[in-house]
């Protein structure tokens, strides 16, 4: 009874998010005069929208909280995290519709191949620290993004175009059964966000913390940190794997996009808005960023870039601890986020 | 055995620049050796070399019996070395207890030590649940050593304690640095000679990467003109 309402209390914040999105579809069904069980047949037109767009926000929100517990909590600036997203993504297409594997089969393929993934970042991490580590992984997911988009490649990953016509399981199909699809990938979410802040306050993260601080500090006292680095980055990457994994099965185009620089950048992106490294920022800041981007769409086309590019810069000078970050601060001094700000990027805070 | 450690001719590199020049000294078990010699002279490199975080190219290291030159950091620290270092090293954002509980080599050493370390230090016993940031330097200095009394360590490499300190909590700093030499041996290095005399037996001098001078606290205090030419104070 105690471990419970410890549990209720330690997480409160999450779950009042849950179920306040849980309910969410419902009460915007209600707004549009459909009835939950219109909502529950998929059948609600707002509310199986926003339904979608709140699959995209998840999805974002579990790559975003990845990328953090790398860069925020264990100080590993990855321009190369994207791979961990888009192997998943096209392995999940690949074996779907090439292979024809059984949904299980998929899950555990694309579980191994983030381990194997992370192994591999690994294998550079005694060796290079700070920039050059940012530098050699966005090499290796370079290698990835060609690979990609390859014409030799067509046939699997469809290239420039992307993959297509991935065919999804029916019980999660996310035209006939949105609102399974919607609570799922929120599940996701909530899950990974307890997970992760027991992890960060487990020993084990307690000294990815120290690590991001001063590595230099944590090895006097006897750690090795390589392994703790090895340890935050195979969560991390099974984590943007599930997130790889959902997109593949709710987009019906797998873009190439996913594998390049921009989609790494856009973790950062929403992790900056949110604030590094409080975790809870990763999910602030994909509603900011997922909604920012949509709102700025349709309204001005194109040239929304623009704006929301100018948008980042503004929001990384004038509010350099994030969202979050910001809201725990007792005293705003905007030059020390910027000095906090650049020494994690610089890898050596 | 009675020297725990033992530095052999040790060249180090920091990059390609030739830091430690032929270091050599020995520190008796149970002692307190005060590191000495002006600012750049190379004590840090020094203590950083027997702990591996600079790459000693040539030499030996000896401790307790055993080579470690080349062994990982994390190797040699937990073959039973501590090190404080200098600027008060410690977590910013742990909170005190974090910071005390990460130093565990063994679980359950925190619990082992606890009356001990706050005997020792009363403040951070108040301020457990304060983040690193939220203390003043000097209890900053005090959390960054108790770190380094929580696993056992018989040897501590503590660096440049009083830097930055008011008097009053250097005097307090000397009163525990003397106390924890009952259990464990110091290397300690410090720019303020007062305090170096106050506690170390031996010293060692470093000039320019070298070794230069090495013996008896109270032989060199005699010695006034050894003082001027390579401490610049008398």
């Amino acid at each position: 009874m105690t471990t419970n309402s410890n549990f209720l209390t330690r997480n409160r914040g999450i779950l009042i998010f849950f179920v306040v999105m849980l309910l969410a579809p419902f009460l915007i069904g209600l707004l549009e005069g459909s009835s939950p069980a219109v909502v529950l047949a998929n059948e609600g037109g707002l509310s199986k929208f926003l339904e979608g767009l709140g699959i995209e926000i998840f999805i974002l929100a579990i790559f975003a909280l990845s990328f953090d517990l790398l860069f925020g909590i264990t100080g590993l600036l990855s321009f190369g995290h994207a791979m961990f997203f888009a192997v998943a993504a096209y392995l999940t297409g690949i074996a779907l519709k090439t292979l024809q594997l059984p949904f299980w089969q998929v899950t555990l393929l694309v579980l191994l191949a983030a381990i194997v993934q992370a192994l591999l970042f690994s294998i550079v991490l005694p060796r290079v620290k700070g920039i050059t580590f940012t530098l050699v992984s966005l090499g290796l997911a370079s290698v990835f993004h060609i690979i990609v988009m390859s014409s030799d490649m067509i046939n699997l990953t469809g290239a420039d175009v992307g993959l297509q016509g991935v065919p999804t399981p029916a019980f999660i199909n996310p035209a006939s059964e949105r609102f399974r699809f919607y609570v799922i990938a929120l599940i996701f979410l909530v899950a990974t966000y307890i997970f992760y802040r027991r992890f960060v306050a487990s020993p084990t993260g307690r000294v990815c913390v120290a690590i991001r601080e001063n590595e230099d500090r944590a090895k006097m006292l006897g750690y090795s940190t390589t392994t703790f680095k090895v340890v935050a980055m195979i969560i991390s990457s099974i984590t943007a794997s599930i997130a790889g994994m959902l997109h593949a099965l709710y987009q019906p185009i797998i873009s190439p996009t996913v594998a390049d620089l921009g989609f790494t950048v856009t973790a950062l992106l929403i992790v900056l808005i949110g604030g590094v490294g409080t975790l809870s920022g990763a999910i602030v800041g994909a509603f900011g960023f997922r909604l920012l981007d949509f709102t700025l769409r349709r309204f001005l086309g194109e040239s929304a870039s623009f704006v929301t590019g100018s948008v980042y810069v503004i929001f990384v000078l004038f509010v350099p601890y994030g969202i979050i970050g910001t809201l725990r601060l007792e005293k705003l001094s905007t030059r020390a986020g910027w000095k906090e700000l650049f020494s994690r990027i610089r890898g050596n805070a | 055995m009675n020297n725990i450690l033992e530095v052999q001719n040790i060249h180090s590199f920091i990059n390609q620049y030739h830091i430690l020049q032929n270091v050599d000294f020995v520190v008796p078990r149970g002692s307190i050796t005060a590191l000495l010699g002006r600012n750049g002279a190379g004590k840090t490199t020094t203590l950083k070399s027997i702990l591996g975080l600079t790459s000693v190219r040539q030499g030996k290291v000896v401790f307790d019996g055993q080579e470690v030159q080349g062994m990982q950091p994390f190797e040699i620290a937990a073959l039973g070395i501590g090190f404080v270092p200098e600027h008060r090293a410690i977590f910013r954002d742990l909170s005190v207890e974090e910071n005390l509980k990460i130093a565990e080599r063994n679980k359950g050493e925190l619990d082992e030590k606890r009356e001990f370390i706050f005997n020792l230090f009363p403040d951070l016993k108040r301020f457990l649940h304060l983040r690193g940031t939220e203390l003043s330097g000097g209890q900053q200095q005090m959390l960054a050593i108790a770190r380094a009394l929580v696993a056992d360590n018989h040897l501590l490499l503590i660096d440049e304690p009083s830097e930055g300190l008011a008097p009053v909590i250097i005097e307090n700093m000397i009163d525990v640095i003397g106390q924890l030499s009952k259990q464990s041996t110091v290397i300690l290095v410090e720019q303020n000679f007062l305090v170096a005399s106050k506690l170390a037996e031996y010293f060692v001098i470093i000039e320019e990467g070298k070794s230069v001078e090495t013996g008896l606290m109270k032989d060199l205090e005699a010695d006034k003109a050894m003082i001027q030419r390579y401490l610049g104070a008398a």
